[in-house]
């Protein structure tokens, strides 16, 4: 491990950004920081970068402590939210501005700064002002300043997140391919889309209110997530919690309907439980299952979600390919025992039980 | 509330270019449209043209029949959501929700029914005696697209891109409310936005341009099922729909030598045309047993979650497809299977049949 | 039709505004039969020309000598300028990006107490600058004026150069930390190269006040150091000489409208465009 942070803390006008938080990041792989607005991801970044000063805590690379150097001593680069480049300065130039500050030979700068256009696919454009650019390309020059310097830590905070869809969409590809291109750093990406979370990560961590819930694989995150509100974050649509009792081998939710509990729920003790199950894994049923009323249905390019009131709490199902649902319809929804979530009834609502655990 | 024709429309700024090409629209009474398409697409220019902020260089504009190209803005009576909410910031909500009421010259008890209703609506009841100065974004945004509701004589409601600025969180909600109360006060609705999510949400129908143009007009379903160019079915959907060459044998169409489209959707088409064919990422799956299938390789798999977009190389093309997360597959070589009458044919780039 | 309008305008307006320079131009040229001899305009036809007026101004008969009060005005000016846009810059960049604080005193505080040097009538300043003055034995001296000068540009500099840092993105100084750059060598060379607008604007209002200021050079310096403005209003006698006041009056104004042209040409030239903003 070569980035470590102990118990940061953080805090602003008496709101506490960053609440005791502790992670450590190995050198050569990316991870993705997943959490809401304000979740204290930026807070976090900035606090690396050496932007905003921590109350209290340590942070180390390599067994030396770097949390009291100023910003310009670090090896640290970042891309923003906000297309930042130097307005100033054209393409090639913006780019080449931390190698010349670093006074390397201008025969390697030329070198190093033309390798990496041709990597974010901007050659032809070496002469152009930023504000002559798409915002998508702006964007890419940002990366390309950062990239080009091979700095030890390189930050990404929401860098797609100001795009339009469809070039976030394809972006996300490229800097798939850019950021593991990066061998020996360390590589931080905030967001806050879960997808791209999975999809761009070796590893996630999962923050909320200055804390970190949950650290891990993309897999062990999506497949165990420590509670509820971890749940919450990192299924979009947002998992479904529905409150009810397991009795004598049977899922009970009140006003009477049951479902046979399948073998991973059975040795649980008899009890409360919220029960959480993913959006894929609900299909709309004839008359039977739990009745619900249809509040709203979206559409999202290839896929519609249909909210769901039912007397147990708010589903969202997930249909594959777009359908036309009527808000206010009656509906009866159908879940795949062997897929449900076992969480605890009180407090954070602690991870019991997942789908294919526990089975003996 | 009234239909909006847009009679021979197009403009250009000055140049050569034309940022909207002529066109002629009819937008239906009552309906909600969107259009949808990337940055630069004309999509703004054409809203604009609607609510007078722009003279259009050729044709008119015709609200409910009549003809306003040369009206302004605030007389024609329009109902307009921006990017960045617009409040006043010293008013409570009541009063900004009042305010075009008051305008108007309503008595005290008619406007506070009216905007009691709208808060109702809207789900604003609990802060209509709060300062707007101290609202969250979203907050503020439901209030502008109330004070555009308050008036109930309003010819069409305009929005564009209104949830850009809205936390990622939050937008949820707000489509929701948005969705709700378009679809109790049935107004002409037009909606511009980037984001085929609030599109194919909100819209009865769906304009997607491209450089100045209509492309597809149609229901969020057609879009998905029938996109009519390449460029429709790879903007709608996420990933886009694939294109693959397919070759023709015996009046099949076969892709890697495995038919997929009968010979009897080929009429009509020149037997020497070349012919695409477009597969959505959600209609390939891998076959099972001995079923008869495409060979392909797996290259990669992208995990989201739920689904897995797996890329996979048939013959010389790259295919994506979407896996459920439980679904196991092998590494390597596979068979896949593909809905033959969800397949789509294009020549030239247009879909046929 | 509606661009036939616009030219009339513009034709119309531009004759209201050449025409007193026209008026001062053949002025400078007549003498005092020409001058009373009611309006005319050309020479030879309307009236004899004479260089009478502009000799004045260089030590002839009944005239001042004006190279030297012109020297000084450009020093000053020039001096006054420079000092304040210097401070004002560095001073508002810290202003605009470190909170400063002191007691209940906050960067808008600061902000403020500087534009409050402005609201005091300059009559109310004069007494006290001229004893700060006489104390340090500066009165009709170009440093003692330059000093002045500065105390009251140096509030508009600020004022204007925050309002601009404040509008350029602070997350570019950061990039230019995080690229290895110490602050100052951030604002050196990032935002210095980027602020180049407000400088352009700030410079002018100080050197357009600092050459058009009468009232301090005139209660401030006697007989050592005497400005342009102050040497122009000694012309007047009991006769009014006309043409050497024309002659002065455009060669005072000629710096102003050479900076006019120059800005004008850089705003075309599209030279700011493209910076922030």
């Amino acid at each position: 491990m070569s980035l470590i942070l102990d118990t940061l803390h953080l805090s602003h006008n008496g709101e506490a950004h960053l609440d005791g938080l502790s992670a450590s990041f190995a050198r050569g792989s990316l991870t993705t920081v997943l959490g809401r607005t304000l979740a204290g991801k930026t807070t976090l970044m900035r606090a690396i970068a050496g932007l905003q000063r921590i109350d209290s805590g340590t942070m180390e690379r390599d067994g030396q402590a770097f949390g009291t150097l100023p910003a310009w001593q670090r090896d640290v680069a970042m891309v923003y939210q906000q297309f930042i480049n130097y307005p100033h300065l054209n393409v090639f130039d913006n780019i080449a501005f931390p190698l010349r500050k670093r006074r390397l030979p201008e025969v390697d700068v030329r070198q190093r700064v033309e390798s990496v256009l041709s990597m974010v696919g901007l050659s032809n454009f070496a002469g152009r002002k930023p504000s002559a650019l798409s915002g998508g390309q702006q964007q890419r020059v940002a990366l390309a300043r950062a990239l080009v310097r091979k700095a030890d830590i390189l930050l990404l905070d929401e860098p797609l997140v100001n795009l339009d869809y469809k070039l976030r969409e394809q972006l996300r590809e490229e800097f798939r391919g850019l950021l593991t291109s990066q061998s020996d750093g360390t590589v931080i990406y905030n967001t806050t889309e879960p997808a791209e979370a999975m999809m761009l990560g070796d590893r996630i961590i999962v923050m909320h209110q200055g804390r970190i819930l949950q650290t891990g694989t993309p897999a062990e995150v999506f497949e165990r997530p420590a509670n509820t509100l971890v749940a919450g974050i990192v299924n979009d649509p947002p998992m479904t919690i529905l409150s009810g009792r397991l009795d004598h081998g049977r899922i009970v939710f009140d006003g009477g309907v049951e479902l046979a509990a399948s073998a991973h729920l059975k040795n649980l003790p008899h009890g409360l439980y919220r029960f959480g199950i993913r959006a894929t894994e609900i299909e709309p049923s004839e008359g039977r299952g739990i009745p619900g009323r249809v509040t709203f249905s979206e559409v999202s390019g290839s896929e519609t979600f249909v909210h769901v009131e039912t007397p147990f709490g708010e589903a969202v199902m997930q249909l594959e390919g777009v359908h036309q649902v009527t808000d206010g319809s009656q509906i009866g929804l159908s879940l795949a025992p062997e897929r449900l979530f076992a969480f605890a009834a009180d407090g954070e609502g602690a991870l019991l039980r997942a789908p294919g655990q526990g089975e003996n | 509330m009234a239909s909006i024709h847009l009679d021979q429309i197009g403009h250009s700024y000055g140049t050569a270019v034309y940022a909207l090409e002529k066109t002629d629209m009819h937008f239906e009474d009552g309906k909600t449209y969107a259009l949808l398409g990337p940055s630069g697409c004309g999509k703004t220019t054409m809203l604009n043209i609607i609510s007078g902020l722009l003279t259009p260089s050729d044709g008119r504009v015709l609200l409910g029949g009549t003809d306003v190209t040369r009206t302004r803005t605030a007389e024609r009576n329009i109902a307009q959501v921006f990017q960045f909410p617009v409040v006043y910031q010293s008013k409570t909500v009541f009063e900004n929700l009042a305010f075009p009421l008051h305008c108007r010259g309503w008595d005290r008890s008619r406007i506070a029914t009216r905007v009691a209703e709208i808060a109702d609506l809207l789900g604003l009841t609990s802060r209509l005696s709060q300062s707007a100065r101290r609202l969250t974004a979203d907050e503020k945004q439901l209030i502008s697209l109330g004070r555009g509701l308050v008036r109930n004589d309003v010819a069409a409601l305009l929005m564009d891109e209104p949830l850009t600025v809205i936390d990622p969180h939050m937008k949820f909600d707000l489509r929701r409310r948005i969705k709700q109360a378009n679809d109790q006060t049935r107004h002409t609705v037009v909606y511009v936005t980037h984001d085929q999510n609030e599109a194919m949400t909100f819209a009865d129908e769906v304009l997607v341009m491209s450089a100045g143009r209509v492309v597809q007009r149609g229901t969020p379903q057609q879009l998905f099922e029938a996109p009519r160019n390449l460029y429709v079915g790879n903007f709608i959907g996420s990933p886009g729909m694939n294109f693959v060459r397919a070759e023709r044998l015996d009046g099949d169409l076969r892709l890697d030598g495995v038919p997929l489209v009968g010979a009897d959707r080929c009429r009509g088409i020149a037997p020497d045309a070349e012919i695409v064919l477009g597969i959505r990422p959600e209609h390939i799956a891998f076959a099972q047993g001995e079923e008869l299938g495409v060979p392909a390789s797996i290259v990669s798999a992208q995990d989201h979650g739920s689904l897995l977009v797996v890329d996979v190389a048939v013959g010389s093309d790259r295919l994506r497809m979407k896996v459920r997360r439980d679904v196991s597959f092998p590494a390597g070589q596979a068979r896949l299977r593909v809905s033959s009458d969800q397949v789509r044919l294009y020549v030239d780039g247009v879909l046929v049949n | 039709m509606l661009s036939t309008l616009k030219y009339i305008a513009v034709v119309l307006w531009s004759a209201f505004v050449v025409a007193p320079l026209l008026w001062a131009l053949t002025t400078s040229f007549k003498t005092a039969n020409g001058v009373t001899g009611g309006p005319t305009y050309l020479p030879y036809i309307g009236f004899e020309p004479s260089l009478d007026g502009w000799r004045s101004l260089f030590g002839g008969a009944g005239g001042i000598d004006i190279v030297r009060p012109y020297m000084d005005s450009l020093i000053v000016t020039s001096s006054a300028s420079l000092i304040s846009i210097v401070l004002g810059t560095l001073a508002a960049y810290g202003l605009s990006r470190f909170e400063y604080r002191a007691g209940f005193v906050k960067n808008t505080d600061i902000i403020f107490f500087f534009i409050s040097q402005r609201i005091m009538p300059p009559i109310v300043l004069a007494i006290p600058f001229f004893l700060m003055l006489q104390f340090l034995g500066l009165l009709d001296t170009k440093i003692g004026l330059i000093l002045v000068y500065v105390a009251l540009l140096l509030p508009i500099a600020v004022w204007i150069m925050v309002d601009f840092f404040d509008g350029v993105p602070r997350q570019i100084d950061e990039m230019a930390m995080l690229d290895g750059c110490t602050p100052f060598e951030a604002f050196w060379r990032i935002v210095l190269p980027n602020s180049m607008p407000g400088i352009l604007v700030a410079s002018m209002f100080c050197v357009i006040f600092g050459w058009n200021d009468f009232f301090f050079a005139f209660t401030l310096t006697f007989t050592d150091t005497q400005l342009l403005p102050v040497a122009v209003v000694s012309l007047n006698s009991s006769v009014t000489p006309w043409w050497s006041l024309s002659a002065s009056a455009l060669v005072s104004v000629a710096p102003l409208i050479l900076i006019a042209i120059f800005v004008e040409r850089l705003l075309s030239r599209g030279t700011l465009a493209g910076a922030i903003r």
